[in-house]
This record gives C-alpha cells, sequence and structure tokens, in this order.
C-alpha cells in the first residue's frame, strides 16, 4: 500500500479492548483476546477432555478384558447418598448392573477416538502450545485477529459442551465408530420421532462447532506468522516449531473443509431424509427402506478421509514442533539438518492431501486406485523417516542434559520411530486387507498418537511451565511420571501387534470371548493390556498433582531464560505480560545457536548481539523484516 | 492494488463495463443451454467454460487479483491443486479402468 | 501496544492482516464449496435415475444471477466511492448491495416454498407421477382394542411411551384399558408412568428371586450374572375400539391387521384405507421399460385418452428430433429427447382440455416452471385426481431432499450459498450502518474492512456463477 495522496492515520481508535490494563478478572482470564490466555484455555481443556477420553478408555478394556462383569465402582457411585440419584439414572440407562454391555461400548469407542482426536490432542498440540508459544518465538505482541481467536476458543468450547451433551440426549452418544461411515451412521437410530433427540445430531453440530473453530485458529496462525514476524525474523530463522504450526494450520485451513461437507451432507440424511450416502435399494432388517437411494457410500469415506489423513499430520506435526525445542536445547547443540526439516515438514503437508485412499483398500475401489494411493502412501514415509532421523542425528555428540522434558522427548523418538514401521506393511494395500480394522492398525496409531504424540505434548508441559508460572515443575515426580508412563503404554499396546495379526476385530466389545475357538491362545493378552491401561493411569496422577502443586510450591526461576534457550519466548519477562516483550525485540541470527565456537556462553540466544545483550534498536515500526 | 487514486478512478469505468459483460454472459449461458449439442456432456462442458470464464472475470478484476501480491498467488496455487484433487473424487471411485472398463463419465451425465 | 500492520500494509509481504486472513478464509470456503461441487459430479456421475435438466424455474434462477452480478458491481463501487472519499455515494452503493441480498433472498424463499408443497410419487413400475396431494397422505387404521408395549425400564433411553407415540394419532379421546389381570387402568402420563414403575418393580423382583434360588443352589457365578432387568411384554385391551389416522412416516410399518409404531408398540385392528389421493400434473415414464404399458394407464389411473395425449406427445418430439437432425443423432442418447418424449405435463383436467401435442411439448420447454408447480396455488381444480393403491407406490416424497440426489445437493448448495449471502449482507450491513464513527477518524481503516467484506461478497458471487448453470441450466 503506497496510497500517495491519502494521508494515513495510524491511530487505532477501536479494536483494542486489550488496550485497557485494568481489566475485570472475567475479561482478564474468561473473555480474553491475549493469546497466552487463549493458550492456556485451550490446553486447559486440551487436558481435561484427554483425561474424559482416557476414562472411556478405560471402560472399555475393562469391558474387553472381563466382559459381563460389573465395573467396579459404578454401583458404588450409585449407592452414595446424595449424589447417588444422578449417576443412578446415567448408570441404570447405559450400564444396567454396573455392566459395559455392547451398546455402551459403542459408544465409549466412538466418543473415546472423536474426544481424544478432535478435543484432546490437536487443542492441546496445535491451539495450545501454538498459541501460547507460537507469538513470542516470533516476537509479536499478539495474534493478528485477537477476537478471532477468543471467539476460536469459545466455538471450540460450545463443541465441547455438545459433545458431552451428546452422552445425556436421548438415545445417548454415537455408536457408529469415530469414522461414522455412513449407511450405518445415516440410518441408524432413525426411529426416533425427533432428530434432537439423537446424540448423532449432536456429534454432527459439535463437528460444526469445531471445525469452525480450528477454521479461525488457522487463519489467525498463518496471517500471524507471515505479517506479524518481528525484525530480522525470516523464514529461516524462524524455529522449527513456529514452522511446524504453519504446515499444521495449512492442514487444517483446508482439510477441514470437506469433513464440513461430509458432516453437512450426513446431517442432511439424517434430519431431511436424503440419500447422498445411501445407495439405492438399501435394506435394514429386511425391509426396503423409506429413502430414495441413488447415493454412495464411497462418496462420504473420500469426504472424509480427504480431511482425516491430513488431520494424522495435525496431531503429529506439534508433536515434531515441540520435541524439536526440547531437543537442541537439552543436548546444547543445533538441530541437525534444520533446513531439511523444514523441507521435510513441507513435503509432509503436501503430500498428505494426497494420500488418503489408502484408509480404503478394503472398499473395493478398485486395484489402480488402490496402487496409486500405495505409492504416494510410501512416499510421505520419506520426510518422516527425514524428521525423525534429524532429531536423532541431533543427540550424537550433544552434552545430554536429562530433565523430565528431554526424557519425554527422547522416548518420543523410538516410539514414533515403532509407530511409523508398524504403518509401513498397512500401507501395502494386499497386507492391509488382512489387517483391516484388526488391532493391529489399533497399535500402529496408539504408537503414534499416544506414547508419540502425548508424550512430546508433556514434554511440552515440562519445558513450558516456568515461563507460564515463573517455577520449574518438580523433577523427581517428573521422572515418576515418566517410567511407570512409559511402561504402561507399552504394555497396552504392544500386544495389540500380536493380537491384530492373530486376526483380533477393533469393535469387540469382549475382548474377542465369543470368538473363542480361534482367539483363545491370545485372549490372556487382554488382562495384559488391561493392566498396563491401570498402570497408565495410576502413572498420571504424580503429573496432575506435579502441575497444581509447582503453580504455587515449585522451585522459583532464578532468570527469564531458565532452560539457557535461544529462541524468543525466553527473552520475555516471566509469565510474560500483555504485549510480551519489554524491549524492541528483533531477530539477529538463527534459532539454534548452541555451543558456536568462541562465543562465550554454550547458546547465544536469537535476540542477543555477540556479547550476549539484548538488542535494542531505535524505536521505529517492527516492519522492516527483508532479509 | 489499486489504491493509487487515479488508478481507482479509471477502473471505476472498468467495474461498470465488467459487470454488463458478465450480464451477457449470463444470457449466452441461459440460451446456449437450450442449444442441443450431439451430446449432454458437450453442453455441460460449454456452460462451465462460459461460467469458468466469467468467474474468472470476478477474481481477476471485482477481486483484484490481476494485481495481488505474491504471498496470495501462492496460498491459492496450493488450495487449486488440493481443489483439483478432490474433484477427482468420483474418478477415484468410478473410474478405475481395470474395473470398470466400459466406464464413460460423459456417458454417465447425459441420462 | 497495537497489532501492527492492521490499517497499512507491512513492507516485504504488502498486505494488511485483514487482507491476509479473507484470502485464507476464502482458500478455506474454496475448499468448502469443492467439496460440495465434487459431490454433485459424484453423484451425477453415479445416478441412477435420469438427471432433471432444466426442471427448476430458469427465471427466479437468472434473476438472481443478475442481482448478485449488480451487487457485486457496487460493493466494488461502494470501496472505490469510500478511497475516493465520496461517502454520500458509498453509502448508496453499500445500500443497493444490501438491498440486492434481500431481493436475492426473498425470490430463493418462493422458489423453495413452491417445492415443499408440490409432491412425487414413483410406481413400482418406474413411472412418476407429479402432483399435489389435496388432503395429504394418512392411513386409516380402525377397529383396534389390542396394544401391546414393551417396557424395559424406567429409564430406558427407547421404551414403550403410547401416550407420546400412539395417542396423537387416535381420533377422539383415549379410551381405558384392561389388564391381562382385568383390571381397568387410564393411560395418561401419570397412568402409563404408574404401570412402567409396576412391571420394572415386578421383573426386578422376578430377578431377585431368582438370584437368591441360584445363590441357595451354590451357583454364585450364574446369580452374579444376573444383573440386567429383561424387558417385560405388556398386553392392554381397550374397552372401546379406536380409530387412528396417522402418516406412514409416523409408524415402523403397519399390515392389514397392526400397525407398530415409533416406539415399538403394536396396536392390533384393522387397516381401513391407505390410499393416496393425488391432483396429477405430471407423468414421467422415462424409467418405465414398456411405456405403453405404464401403470398410469395400466390401473386406469389416468386411462386411455390421457394415454393417447402421451403418444402423440412423444411420437412428436420424435419426429421433430428426426427432421432436425436426420439420422446423424443416435435418439436413444438424447436426454433432451428423451424428456420432451415421455415427460408429459397436465395442465387441465381432461385430455379433451388438453392443449394439443405440439403445444404440449413448446411448454415444457418453454415454461420449465411447470414441472415443479411454480404455481402450486392455481393448480388446484386444473388437474386430474387420482386414487393411487398404496401397493401400486413404491416411493413417494415433496420436492425436497428426499426426493433424489438431485434435490438433495440442489437444497444444500443452494441453502449454503444462501446461508453466506445473508452473512455476508450482515457484515456489509454492519460497515455500512454501524461504522459512522470509524467513517469519520479513519476512513482507510473501513475501507480495509469494505474491501474485506467486497472479497467475501465477491466470492458469493463467484459461487452462485458455477450453481446457476450446474443447477438450473445443463
Amino acid at each position: 500500500m503506497s496510497a500517495a495522496a491519502i494521508p494515513h492515520d495510524h491511530s487505532h481508535t477501536d479494536d483494542h479492548a486489550h488496550d485497557h490494563h485494568e481489566q475485570s478478572f472475567i475479561w482478564k482470564y474468561v473473555f480474553s483476546t491475549d493469546h497466552k490466555v487463549i493458550g492456556i484455555q485451550y490446553g486447559l481443556s486440551g487436558l481435561l477432555f484427554l483425561l474424559v477420553g482416557f476414562f472411556l478408555m478405560m471402560l472399555m478394556r475393562w469391558s474387553i478384558a472381563y466382559p459381563g462383569q460389573p465395573v467396579p465402582g459404578l454401583l458404588f457411585l450409585e449407592n452414595l447418598p446424595l449424589i447417588g440419584g444422578v449417576f443412578h439414572d446415567v448408570i441404570g440407562r447405559w450400564a444396567p448392573g454396573g455392566i459395559v454391555n455392547g451398546e455402551l461400548y459403542n459408544m465409549l469407542g466412538a466418543m473415546h477416538g472423536t474426544i481424544m482426536v478432535f478435543f484432546g490432542i490437536v487443542p492441546l498440540g496445535f491451539a495450545a502450545f501454538g498459541n501460547y508459544v507460537m507469538p513470542l518465538q516470533i516476537g509479536t505482541i499478539d495474534m493478528a485477529f485477537p477476537k478471532l481467536n477468543m471467539l476460536s476458543f469459545w466455538f471450540f468450547f460450545i463443541s465441547g459442551v455438545l459433545m458431552m451433551y451428546s452422552f445425556f440426549s436421548g438415545t445417548g452418544a454415537v455408536q457408529t465408530g469415530w469414522t461414522m461411515y455412513s449407511p450405518l451412521a445415516s440410518t441408524t437410530g432413525l426411529g426416533v420421532d425427533n432428530v434432537w433427540n439423537h446424540g448423532h445430531t449432536w456429534w454432527l453440530m459439535a463437528m460444526v462447532f469445531n471445525i469452525s473453530a480450528s477454521l479461525l485458529g488457522s487463519v489467525n496462525f498463518i496471517t500471524t506468522i507471515i505479517n506479524l514476524r518481528a525484525r530480522g525474523m525470516s523464514w529461516f530463522r524462524m524455529p522449527f516449531f513456529t514452522w511446524a504450526m504453519f504446515v499444521t494450520a495449512f492442514l487444517l485451513l483446508l482439510a477441514f473443509p470437506p469433513l464440513e461437507v461430509a458432516a453437512l451432507l450426513q446431517l442432511s440424511d439424517r434430519v431431511f431424509g436424503s440419500s447422498f450416502f445411501l445407495p439405492t435399494g438399501l435394506m435394514e432388517g429386511g425391509q426396503h427402506l423409506d429413502i430414495s437411494g441413488g447415493g454412495s457410500p464411497l462418496l462420504y469415506q473420500h469426504l472424509f478421509w480427504f480431511l482425516a489423513h491430513p488431520e494424522v499430520y495435525v496431531l503429529i506435526l506439534p508433536a515434531f514442533a515441540i520435541v524439536a525445542e526440547v531437543i537442541p536445547n537439552n543436548i546444547r547443540r543445533p538441530l541437525w539438518g534444520y533446513k531439511s526439516m523444514v523441507y521435510s515438514a513441507l513435503t509432509l503437508g503436501f503430500l498428505s492431501f494426497l494420500v488418503w485412499a489408502h484408509h480404503m483398500y478394503l472398499t473395493g475401489m478398485g486395484t489402480m486406485m488402490s496402487t496409486y494411493f500405495q505409492i504416494t502412501t510410501v512416499l510421505i514415509s520419506v520426510p518422516s523417516v527425514i524428521l525423525l532421523t534429524c532429531l536423532m542425528i541431533s543427540l550424537w555428540g550433544g552434552s545430554i542434559r536429562f530433565n523430565t522434558q528431554m526424557l519425554f522427548a527422547s522416548a518420543f523418538l523410538p516410539m514414533f520411530g515403532i509407530g511409523g514401521l508398524t504403518g509401513l506393511p498397512l500401507a501395502f494395500n494386499f497386507i492391509d486387507l488382512a489387517l483391516h480394522d484388526t488391532y493391529y492398525v489399533i497399535g500402529h496409531f496408539h504408537y503414534v498418537v499416544a506414547p508419540g504424540t502425548i508424550f512430546a505434548l508433556f514434554a511440552g508441559v515440562y519445558h513450558w511451565f516456568p515461563k507460564l508460572t515463573g517455577r520449574f515443575m518438580n523433577d523427581k515426580l517428573g521422572r515418576l511420571h515418566f517410567w511407570p508412563s512409559l511402561v504402561g503404554m507399552n504394555l497396552v499396546f504392544a500386544p495389540m501387534f500380536i493380537q491384530g495379526m492373530a486376526g483380533f476385530h477393533r469393535r469387540w466389545y469382549d475382548g474377542g470371548k465369543y470368538f473363542e475357538q480361534t482367539s483363545a491362545d491370545w485372549l490372556w493378552l487382554n488382562e495384559v493390556m488391561s493392566i498396563g491401561a491401570f498402570i497408565l493411569a495410576l502413572a498420571q496422577v504424580p503429573f496432575i498433582l506435579n502441575v497444581f502443586m509447582s503453580i504455587k510450591g515449585g522451585k522459583k526461576i532464578t532468570n527469564d531464560n531458565p532452560w539457557d534457550a535461544t529462541t524468543l519466548e525466553w527473552a520475555t519477562p516471566t509469565p510474560p505480560p500483555h504485549g510480551n516483550f519489554t524491549f524492541d525485540v528483533s531477530a539477529q541470527r538463527g534459532p539454534y545457536e548452541y555451543s558456536v565456537p568462541g562465543a562465550t556462553e554454550d547458546f547465544t540466544p536469537q535476540w542477543a548481539d555477540e556479547k550476549g545483550k539484548p538488542v535494542v534498536a531505535p524505536a521505529s515500526s517492527p516492519a522492516a523484516a527483508h532479509h | 492494488m489499486a489504491d493509487n487514486l487515479e488508478e481507482i478512478q479509471k477502473s471505476i469505468k472498468k467495474y461498470i463495463i465488467i459487470g454488463s459483460l458478465l450480464i451477457v454472459f449470463t444470457v449466452i449461458t441461459v440460451g446456449l443451454s437450450y442449444v442441443e449439442l450431439p451430446t449432454h456432456g458437450m453442453n455441460i462442458m460449454v456452460g462451465m467454460i462460459v461460467a469458468t470464464f466469467k468467474a474468472g472475470l470476478v477474481a481477476l478484476i471485482f477481486m483484484h487479483l490481476n494485481h495481488e501480491r505474491s504471498v496470495i498467488y501462492k496460498i491459492l496455487a496450493f488450495t487449486f491443486v488440493f481443489a483439483i484433487v478432490l474433484f477427482l473424487l468420483f474418478h477415484f471411485s468410478h473410474g478405475d479402468p481395470l474395473v470398470f472398463k466400459d466406464f464413460d463419465a460423459t456417458s454417465a451425465v447425459s441420462h | 501496544m497495537d497489532i501492527p500492520f492492521t490499517v497499512s500494509a507491512r513492507p516485504d509481504t504488502g498486505l494488511y492482516n485483514a487482507k491476509l486472513g479473507i484470502w485464507l478464509f476464502l482458500a478455506s470456503e474454496v475448499m468448502l464449496f469443492g467439496g460440495l461441487f465434487s459431490a454433485y459430479i459424484f453423484l451425477r456421475v453415479g445416478a441412477d435415475y435420469h438427471w432433471p435438466i432444466h426442471e427448476l424455474p430458469v427465471l427466479p434462477g437468472f434473476v438472481n444471477t443478475m442481482v448478485l452480478i449488480a451487487s457485486s458491481v457496487t460493493i466494488v463501487m461502494a470501496w472505490a466511492s469510500l478511497k475516493l472519499r465520496r461517502i454520500f455515494q458509498f453509502k448508496l452503493f453499500m445500500a443497493i448491495t444490501v438491498a440486492c441480498a434481500g431481493v436475492f433472498m426473498v425470490l430463493k424463499g418462493f422458489e423453495y416454498n413452491a417445492k415443499f408443497h408440490h409432491y412425487s410419487v414413483e410406481l413400482q413400475d418406474g413411472t412418476i407421477l407429479t402432483g399435489h396431494l389435496p388432503h395429504g397422505y394418512e392411513i386409516q387404521f380402525g377397529e383396534a382394542s389390542e396394544l401391546s408395549l414393551t417396557i424395559q425400564s424406567e429409564n430406558a433411553a427407547m421404551d414403550a411411551n403410547p401416550v407420546k407415540y400412539v395417542f396423537p394419532y387416535l381420533e377422539g379421546e383415549a379410551p381405558a384399558f384392561k389388564l391381562t389381570d382385568g383390571s381397568e387402568i387410564r393411560l395418561d402420563e401419570a397412568g402409563f408412568s404408574k404401570l412402567q414403575k409396576e412391571t420394572v418393580a415386578a421383573a426386578r423382583e422376578k430377578i431377585e428371586k431368582r438370584k437368591q434360588e441360584l445363590v441357595e443352589a451354590g451357583k454364585k457365578g450364574e446369580a452374579d450374572a444376573l444383573n440386567v432387568v429383561p424387558p417385560t411384554t405388556v398386553k392392554l385391551t381397550a374397552v372401546s375400539p379406536m380409530k387412528f389416522s396417522v402418516k406412514p412416516s409416523k409408524t415402523f410399518g403397519y399390515t392389514a391387521e397392526s400397525i407398530t409404531f415409533k416406539d415399538g408398540t403394536v396396536v392390533k385392528g384393522k387397516l381401513l384405507d391407505d390410499r393416496m389421493t393425488l391432483e396429477v400434473d405430471g407423468v414421467d415414464a422415462r424409467s418405465v421399460a414398456d411405456k405403453e404399458k405404464s401403470l398410469a394407464w395400466e390401473r386406469k389411473y389416468l386411462g386411455d385418452d390421457w394415454k393417447k395425449v402421451f403418444i402423440a406427445n412423444r411420437d412428436h418430439a420424435q419426429h421433430e428430433f428426426k427432421e432436425k437432425y436426420g439420422d446423424g443423432r443416435d435418439p436413444l442418447k438424447s436426454a433432451t429427447l428423451q424428456k420432451h418424449s415421455y415427460f408429459i405435463h397436465i395442465h387441465s383436467t381432461t385430455p379433451s382440455d388438453h392443449a394439443p401435442e405440439g403445444a404440449g411439448h413448446s411448454a415444457s420447454n418453454e415454461a420449465p416452471a411447470a414441472a415443479e408447480g411454480g404455481h402450486g396455488e392455481e393448480a388446484h381444480g386444473h388437474h386430474p385426481t387420482v386414487v393411487l393403491e398404496k401397493k401400486d407406490i413404491s416411493f413417494f416424497s415433496n420436492f425436497t431432499p428426499k426426493l433424489n440426489t438431485y434435490y438433495a445437493i440442489y437444497f444444500t448448495l443452494t441453502g449454503l450459498h444462501g446461508l453466506h449471502v445473508v452473512a455476508g449482507a450482515l457484515v456489509l450491513a454492519w460497515f455500512w450502518l454501524c461504522n459512522g464513527k470509524l467513517l469519520k477518524t479513519n476512513p482507510e481503516h473501513l475501507a480495509n474492512r469494505v474491501e474485506v467484506g467486497g472479497l467475501f461478497w465477491h466470492f458469493v458471487d463467484l459461487v452462485w456463477i458455477f450453481l446457476f448453470p450446474l443447477l438450473y441450466l445443463l
């Protein structure tokens, strides 16, 4: 904009509710437009949803290992004085006698997947860490659109409420798996007179809000990264974390709309009786359904997986982002192959749009299509391997500090490795035909997401906690959190590969007891896994205690950069005030300059000149970022 | 960007011309749809070509895409690649030559 | 502590934030509508019926296209005027833009409304009759006295509930009922809830007793497994017979002797009448193997005189086609010829009043509005009335998403587009009416906002440019 003739008025007169420094509690912490508060809001609700998803999983694992036996404690809840009545209704309705029946199991399965993916990990990895850390890392005062950022969180909040409400609607939550495949998902429970009485409707409504929240968030992230970088913060001085957020935001921006289409069309199928996903002549219970037909279930799967495959990278890229910050900081060496990691992340993002139908080998879409998707699928493993390899090579020759976040980050590497490598066989369609929908698949993607992504998220919590609160988290409790978690995770997920290859189907609510004549050999693993899940649950207790106790009682940090890190978020006061930086921040160098030969210390921050002093530029607009 | 005042002044006329062009081409589209070409697939093709032309006018002139910044072109380029992949969905399900030997998209839409 | 680049552009990217933001948002919108258009192609390529061509009224669609194009011009003019600080013109152009949005939505409303009252009935042989249902469609079921409900538990998700699912369709008051043990009961809210509680309590007592027995017999394992209260089926007999009239969609199906309602309650009685009265305004025989033996004539629904009209129309269309193209084209491959030959529109009560076949043909050509009943009001009394047997009807629906995938995608695409129009108009109206302060203090900022809003508005226009030919013309 040159605008030669018109004098620009640079005084911004509106749009800045956040200029009032004396704000009431509600505006400061609830309806805040500050990216840090929003990040924390996302973080807390994400952790809460992880806990809910975990609880659903525990119920499922109980049912698998001990089918037909009452879940311990459930009936006890029912008999509590005063509040027992509340539980009596819910339990009596869904778990009569305290037993997880097939219906409830299906609900738990569908909701566990949905909650973990869309309400736990994406909000935590992308929205929470991204919101808090990314603007600090590029040296800006806030997101480009703070009000939209707030709106994004509240859309997410509404979607969370609707999703949880679906448990209490007339027919309970959805029972058709987190993928909601039509025609099953288009027709189940249509007998309900009032569609609003059906959990499925609420699931779809919640997803529409969730998608809108992601959309607002990703527009905000990309605009901020492109337009609000500080002076000197050129593209290749951006930390890998910010790069990964940039790619993730694009995935969310462009991949979510087709899912919104799928959700809208399915909503239309259910509410208006259309046949988008229902083929001609569809029968249920021996009767022709009262539908026109002419649609196709394949259409749903295409639209769904067009999102859901990039979604996998939305789950994993923030994990890489966090690990790529934690590792160089704790090995005191630069990140090995920073540029190749950036290019890999970009390639990964691009390719992730072209592989979706490898989830659909079993649909009979044709051998040539399968071959095409097989090629792109194998291709996409190359950038993933580059990312992992760079992180591993970085470790070589470093002087490693094994604090808690480094433990989690280094465990991430082999865990993600197992998850990734077990995915390779699934990429080949002839093997996938056999393994499709077995526990092998479950094991594969849980290794990627649970001990992979969730470990990285834990690492992030331990790493940035001092910046949030000014106190360290307890290292001893951290270790008590890490080691049992590692054992528990592997106990839960490793046996799944064995069971999967033995043909255990993922939707057996009794864990395979019904098919005892073929499954007997490996039924005992059900109990092993359920014990693993129990260990995992106990392992989270120290973490929760640690978070709450450290806020007030943790060891205080002595300076604003307690980990001797190099990226810009450590240049702020602790915790960062509104507006973040106390000086005119600029990036003087690349993001990972650890152990620079000739430097006085083993880290040279991005904001420091050669002597380690922050560079305060003459007061001017932070615009000229040409490099 | 058309933010030079003289340019804006000039472009006002341009906007009116483009608006009229769009109306003319809408009439043409309607007219063409009643002309029976050898196959209905060709009718669709012609209709879509005219529509794409109109959409191009809107995007280039009204939305100023004829002189926009490179960042926006880059974003849109990626979007269009993915959008085209999305448009091929039907092909990925109906178009496998090994399975659907007799498949012919133009004949499928002509009845 | 202001966010930089809200008004002026960042030098190296050349963009202010909102402009970058809106383009990203539009990129996402491209993927949203891309997905919908992709679904359109998918459904059309895979359609197993005659995809409607020229079936929607072209005129409102055409006018709407004009309106949107005009508003696209005015919004860009509004922006230019504001840039040049011609405030009055700016406000005028904004007003016209918002008014255009209003006109668009009103026309859309009329278009939708006509479809809700117009029905399409598919017969078993594939013949499609379109028309209006003067009395709606309800089945009559009488001499009903026996009611059987399956009660699961007082808090089950889906449980029998005749008060909610059965009695609303009862003609007159609900009578008293007798239980199998002879006691009399009144089935209102309270009465049913009491019955439900007692039944569940009895079932629970039974299971406890059985448990006790098992424990005493030393089978504790088996006793522990008995946790779930089984459902109980209750039979009720009405003291006086009941009569129902109910839409078939409110039931789970019916036979000559019984109806199953949506809560699983089965009512025994006698089916009195399940025929459908239809005022026919169109016969589409394209999907019938032998068109001359379509059920429309065979069951004498429309009779031989209408059949003659049909045949004459067919011959005329085929003759004209041959004259026009000679042998150069395969008549079987021409979708329009198929439609002109086998799809007649009926404008009068008797065949003799019907326009000559030639005119009938060109009428369907020039006034496609007739095909979907653009004039629902005057239609009554101008069409033959037929009474269709239930066994002949394979599917029926009004012209809503339920009818076929074409109408489903039509409503979804135009509905979503309409939502975008409304949202865009609201935002533009906000800039026009509520941004007076900004207009005085920082018109450049407002110009940016208008530009961004305008970009969205152009995008909405751009989508319509594709929607109009795809849905209305081709």
